[in-house]
C-alpha cells in the first residue's frame, strides 16, 4: 500500500482497494503502485543512499577497524588542527564582517553606483579560490611590485601573503561574497514597518537600525559564519598555495601530503581518521545551523520596500571607501593574473619591451593543459548531466508530493554541501578498490556527483517549496494518476531550476581543485591540477595564464548562468 | 492631543509622478478623519507624509500648532509625538509584549517604575490585561493589532495614525475592533487620522471623511452629507456606485446621450443648463417588474436590506436596490426619484487630470 508513505497515493488507492472483490484486490495494487510515486521514490532513495551514505559509512568505518585514533595526538595532526580551526574562524569572523557591512551599505544606503558596487562585490565568488591565490601572490607574495620596490626602498617585504595570515585573508576574500548575499535577502526580507514604528516611537535612524534591525539579523550573521567556517576547513588551494611555503599546514594540506608520500604507514587509516573528525565537525556546524535556524523569529510579508537611508555628509566618504575597498579586493587579483601571464618569467617587470603572449599561447596550447581541459569538461559535463536528473527527481519529490520521508530525503541529498570536499575524497578513495574504480577518471566524476548533487536539488527546491501544490492536485482531479501528475506537472515545472543547478555544477566542477587534487590518478588529470602542478613546479607565468584563462571564462559563464533563472521566473 | 493644519502641501515623486497635488486639510482636536480614495489616490502617501516618512515637496504641515514640514522645517518622525498602527502590525517579533508596548516610554526616558504602570494601563486598555511576558509569536493576529495599538498610545502621542489598521483582520474581528477604537477613540478624546480602503468603515467610523483621487482632495464632509450630498460625479461613484449619465438639461428635464433616458425636471437637483451630467444613486432608482418596462436585469445580488440589481437601461448599466430578487432577464420599469446634476466637465476623470 502506497498510503503510509505518500499521501497524493492514499485516496484513489484505498476506496478502489476497498470497493474491488476480494480477488481483484491484489493486481488492482500492483496496478496502483505502478501508478503511484512510490518506484520513483525508491529509485531516488536508492541513488540517494549509494552516492552520499555509502561513502560516509566508508569513511567512518574504515577510521574505527584501521585503530589509527593516536594519529590524533600526533604533533603535525595536532598543529594542522590548530591552523585549521583558527583560519577557519578567522576568515569566516573577517567574511561576515566585510560582507555585512557592505550589505548594508547595499541594501540600506544611497551610495551611488550600487548597482555595479554588487556586482563587482559578487565577482571573487566566480574565481576558483586556488586562482584567487595565484592571483593575490602577484599582488602580495614577495616578488610582487609592491614588495619588491618596499624593499628596495625600507629593506624588507611591506607584506608578505605567504603563510597563516595570508591564509586567513584569502578566505576572508572568497568568503565574503557569500555572507553579503546572506545577509542582504535577510535584511531585504526585513519589513520596512519594523523600523518606521521604532521611528514614530521615538528612536533616530541609527537607534532604531541599532534596536530593532541589528538583533533581527543576527540568525543570518551566525548562519553564515557557520556555513563558511565549515566550508574553509575543507578548502585546500588557498592553505596548499600560500600557506605551504611558510610551513602553515592545515588539515587539508596534510591530507594532501600523507596521501601523495608515504609519511605515515597506513595513509588510508590515517586520513580517514582525520576525515571522520572534520565530518564530525561539520555536522556539528549544521545542527548549530538548525538550532539558529528554530529560533529565527517568524517574520511577515513586508508591507513596503525598505526606506534607503540618505547618509547626507557620509555618501561620498562611504561611497569611497566602498568602492575602494571592493575593487581592490576584485580588480587587483585579476591585473596581477594579467601581469603576470604577459611577463616572460616571475620579477620581470611589465613593460612593451618585455610583454609577451607566449605563457598565454603555452597555456593553451599545451598538451598538459589540454589534456586537463578535455578530463575536467568531460568530467564536469557528465556529473552536470547526471546531477540535473538525480536532482530533479529529488527536488520535485521533496517539494511536491506529500511523504513522511521528504525532509530526510531532502536532508540526505544536500548534507554534502556541508562536508569538507577532502572527506568526500577521502571516501571514495576508500571505497574504489572494492568497486573497480581505482585509478580511473570515473572515480573524481563519482565524487562530483556526490558533492553537487546538492546545488540542483537546492536550485529546485527553493522556488518550488514556495507555492503550494494545487497544480499537481488539479492534474489528479483531470485525471493524472500520480506518476503521471508527478512527471506532467511537478517535472516540467522543476525543469528549468534544475537546469540551473545544472549549469552551476558544471562550472564549479569544472574549476574544482580539492576532489580531484586527492583523487588524482593517471591518465585523469584536471584542469585545476595542471594548473596546481604548474605552480607547485615553480612555472607561476604559465599558471598564471591558465588561471587568468579558468578566471575570465568562469566569470562570463557563471554571469550568464546567474542572469538566466532570474529572467526566467 | 492636538490638531493638524495640512496648507497646500504636494508630494511629487523622484521618479517624476505628483502624489499629493496642493492638498488643505485640517484636522481638529479630538476629531476622527479618515481618508479614503482608490488605490493610488493618495492616501498614504498623505500619512507618510504626516508621520515624516515623505517630505513634501511644497506646502506645509503642522501638529498642534508646531511647523513640522515644509517652509524649511523638516522635524524627522522620531520627534513628531506621534503614534502608528500598521497594516501588518509591526509588532518587533524579537521583544515581548511588554518591551514592544514600552520602547516609546524607554525612548522619552520615562522612569521605570512608571513605565511598567503605564505599559499595564495601555494593555489593559487594548483589552489585553497582564500580557507584558508574552512573545508576540504566539498571539492571534487581532491580538497583535491590539499590542501595536497599545504600543501607539502608551506615550501619549498627539496624533494616532492608522495605515490600514485594520485591514488585515478577518471580517467579524474587524467590526469588533472597529467598534473598540471608536470607543477608545472617544474616550480618550484622540486625534486620529484613518486611511483605509474600506469605504464602509470609513463612513462607520470617522467624523469627517476625506475622498481623495489622483493625489487631490474631492470633497471632505460628514458621511451623511458625502452620501447625500456628493460635489463630484466621482464621489458619488465611489462612495455609493451611483450611475453617472451623460446627457443634456432642457426645460423639460435631462435627455441623456442615445436619447433613451428621460428623466423628469421634478427630479433634478441642482441648477445646470446645457451639457450635464447626472449621478443617480442606488436607493433613489425604484423599478417595478413590467413585462413592457424598457430595462432588463442583468444580475440581482441578494442583501441583506432587499437586493443589489444591475440594469441595462438604454444601454446604460444602471445599479439599483430592489425589495425583492429580481431574475435575470426580467424587464422593468425604472422611475428615478431623484438625480444629482453636474457640469458635463466634472465628469472628466480626475485621476487623468491630475496626473
Amino acid at each position: 500500500m502506497p498510503s503510509s508513505s505518500d499521501v497524493i497515493d492514499a485516496g484513489p488507492a484505498a476506496r478502489r482497494a476497498r470497493v474491488a472483490a476480494p480477488g481483484a484486490l491484489r493486481v488492482g495494487r500492483v496496478r496502483d503502485l505502478l501508478r503511484g510515486t512510490v518506484p520513483v521514490r525508491v529509485v531516488a532513495w536508492v541513488a540517494v543512499a549509494a552516492l552520499v551514505g555509502v561513502p560516509l559509512v566508508a569513511v567512518l568505518s574504515l577510521a574505527i577497524a584501521s585503530g589509527q585514533i593516536g594519529i590524533l595526538a600526533s604533533e603535525d595532526v595536532a598543529v594542522a588542527a590548530w591552523h585549521s580551526a583558527v583560519s577557519s574562524v578567522l576568515g569566516a569572523a573577517g567574511a561576515v564582517v566585510l560582507g555585512g557591512a557592505l550589505a548594508i551599505v547595499l541594501e540600506r544606503t544611497d551610495v551611488p553606483g550600487r548597482a555595479a558596487l554588487r556586482l563587482l562585490a559578487c565577482s571573487p565568488l566566480l574565481m576558483p579560490p586556488f586562482v584567487g591565490a595565484i592571483a593575490w601572490i602577484g599582488v602580495a607574495g614577495p616578488m610582487s611590485p609592491v614588495n619588491r620596490w618596499w624593499t628596495e626602498t625600507f629593506g624588507g617585504p611591506l607584506w608578505s601573503i605567504y603563510g597563516g595570515d595570508g591564509v586567513v585573508f584569502l578566505l576572508v576574500v572568497h568568503g565574503y561574497p557569500v555572507a553579503m548575499l546572506i545577509v542582504g535577502a535577510a535584511l531585504r526580507r526585513l519589513p520596512a514597518d519594523l523600523e518606521q514604528a521604532a521611528r514614530i516611537a521615538g528612536a533616530s535612524t541609527l537607534r532604531a537600525f541599532a534596536a530593532v534591525v541589528v538583533p533581527l539579523l543576527r540568525p543570518a550573521l551566525l548562519s553564515s559564519a557557520t556555513l563558511l567556517a565549515v566550508s574553509n576547513l575543507a578548502d585546500f588551494g588557498i592553505p596548499s598555495i600560500v600557506g605551504l611555503p611558510e610551513r602553515f599546514t592545515t588539515l587539508s594540506t596534510l591530507v594532501y601530503r600523507y596521501l601523495q608520500s608515504a609519511t605515515v604507514d597506513d595513509p588510508l587509516g590515517a586520513v580517514a581518521t582525520i576525515g571522520s573528525v572534520l565530518l564530525a565537525v561539520a555536522l556539528a556546524g549544521l545542527v548549530a545551523d538548525a538550532l539558529i535556524g528554530r529560533r529565527r523569529v517568524e517574520l511577515d510579508a513586508g508591507a513596503s520596500a525598505p526606506a534607503r537611508t540618505p547618509l547626507g555628509a557620509w555618501r561620498l566618504p562611504i561611497a569611497a571607501g566602498s568602492w575602494i575597498v571592493v575593487a581592490a579586493l576584485t580588480v587587483l587579483p585579476i591585473v596581477a593574473l594579467a601581469t603576470q601571464s604577459l611577463v616572460p618569467a616571475a620579477g620581470v617587470p611589465l613593460t612593451w619591451e618585455t610583454v609577451t603572449l607566449d605563457n598565454l599561447v603555452r597555456a593553451v596550447t599545451s598538451e598538459h593543459a589540454l589534456a586537463g581541459m578535455r578530463t575536467s569538461i568531460m568530467l564536469a559535463v557528465l556529473a552536470a548531466v547526471v546531477c540535473t536528473v538525480l536532482g530533479l527527481v529529488v527536488g520535485a519529490l521533496v517539494t511536491r508530493t506529500r511523504s513522511r520521508d521528504n525532509r530526510a530525503l531532502h536532508a540526505a541529498a544536500i548534507v554534502p554541501q556541508a562536508i569538507p570536499g577532502l572527506v568526500i575524497a577521502v571516501a571514495w578513495l576508500v571505497i574504489a578498490p572494492r568497486i573497480g574504480l581505482f585509478d580511473t577518471p570515473w572515480i573524481i566524476l563519482v565524487a562530483y556527483v556526490t558533492a553537487f548533487l546538492g546545488l540542483v536539488v537546492q536550485a529546485v527546491h527553493a522556488p518550488l517549496s514556495a507555492t503550494s501544490t494545487t497544480a499537481e492536485e488539479a492534474a489528479r482531479v483531470a485525471g493524472a494518476s500520480p506518476l503521471r501528475a508527478l512527471v506532467d506537472v511537478s517535472w516540467r515545472m522543476a525543469t528549468p531550476a534544475a537546469i540551473a543547478g545544472g549549469v552551476l555544477v558544471l562550472l564549479t566542477a569544472a574549476r574544482e581543485l580539492t576532489l580531484s587534487a586527492l583523487l588524482l590518478s593517471p591518465g585523469a588529470q584536471t584542469l585545476g591540477v595542471a594548473i596546481f602542478n604548474l605552480q607547485q613546479a615553480g612555472d607561476y607565468n604559465a599558471a598564471s595564464a591558465l588561471s587568468l584563462v579558468v578566471a575570465l571564462v568562469g566569470l562570463a559563464g557563471l554571469g550568464l548562468a546567474a542572469r538566466t533563472p532570474q529572467e526566467r521566473s | 492631543m492636538a490638531s493638524v493644519d495640512i496648507r497646500s502641501l504636494s508630494v511629487r515623486f523622484p521618479d517624476g509622478t505628483a502624489g499629493l497635488a496642493d492638498v488643505d486639510l485640517q484636522v481638529a482636536d479630538g476629531e476622527l478623519v479618515a481618508l479614503v480614495g482608490p488605490s493610488g489616490s493618495g492616501k498614504t502617501t498623505l500619512l507618510r507624509t504626516i508621520a515624516g516618512f515623505l517630505a513634501p515637496t511644497s506646502g506645509t504641515v503642522a501638529i498642534a500648532g508646531e511647523h513640522v514640514a515644509g517652509d524649511g522645517a523638516n522635524v524627522p518622525p522620531e520627534r513628531r509625538r506621534l503614534g502608528m498602527v500598521f497594516q501588518s502590525h509591526a509588532v518587533w517579533p524579537h521583544w515581548d509584549v511588554g518591551r514592544n508596548v514600552a520602547y516609546p516610554l524607554r525612548l522619552a526616558r520615562v522612569p521605570r517604575l512608571e513605565r511598567a504602570a503605564r505599559v499595564a494601563e495601555a494593555l489593559e486598555l487594548v483589552g489585553l490585561p497582564g500580557a507584558e511576558r508574552r512573545d508576540p509569536a504566539t498571539l492571534s493576529g487581532g491580538q497583535r493589532q491590539r499590542v501595536a495599538l497599545a504600543r501607539a498610545l502608551v506615550a501619549r502621542p498627539r496624533v494616532l495614525l492608522l495605515d490600514e489598521a485594520l485591514s488585515a483582520l478577518d471580517e467579524p474581528l474587524r467590526d469588533r475592533l472597529r467598534l473598540e477604537l471608536r470607543g477608545l477613540v472617544r474616550s480618550l478624546g484622540l486625534t486620529v487620522v484613518h486611511v483605509t480602503h474600506d469605504r464602509a468603515e470609513a463612513l462607520a467610523i470617522a467624523d469627517r471623511v476625506v475622498v481623495l483621487d489622483g493625489g487631490r482632495i474631492q470633497q471632505v464632509a460628514t458621511p451623511e452629507t458625502l452620501l447625500h450630498a456628493p460635489t463630484s460625479p466621482f464621489v458619488a461613484r465611489f462612495l455609493s456606485d451611483a450611475t453617472v449619465l451623460a446627457g443634456t438639461r432642457t426645460t423639460a428635464g435631462f435627455v441623456a446621450d442615445g436619447g433613451g433616458i428621460r428623466i423628469a425636471d421634478a427630479a433634478i437637483e441642482r441648477r445646470v443648463d446645457g451639457a450635464a451630467a447626472l449621478a443617480v444613486l442606488p436607493g433613489d432608482v425604484a423599478i417595478v417588474a413590467d413585462d413592457h418596462g424598457d430595462a432588463t436585469v442583468t444580475s440581482a445580488l441578494f442583501a441583506r436590506d432587499g437586493s443589489d440589481v444591475v440594469l441595462d437601461w438604454h444601454g446604460v448599466e444602471v445599479r439599483c436596490t430592489a425589495p425583492w430578487r429580481p431574475v435575470v432577464g426580467e424587464r422593468v420599469a425604472v422611475s428615478v426619484r431623484r438625480a444629482l446634476a453636474f457640469a458635463a466637465d466634472a465628469v472628466a476623470e480626475p485621476t487623468e487630470a491630475a496626473a
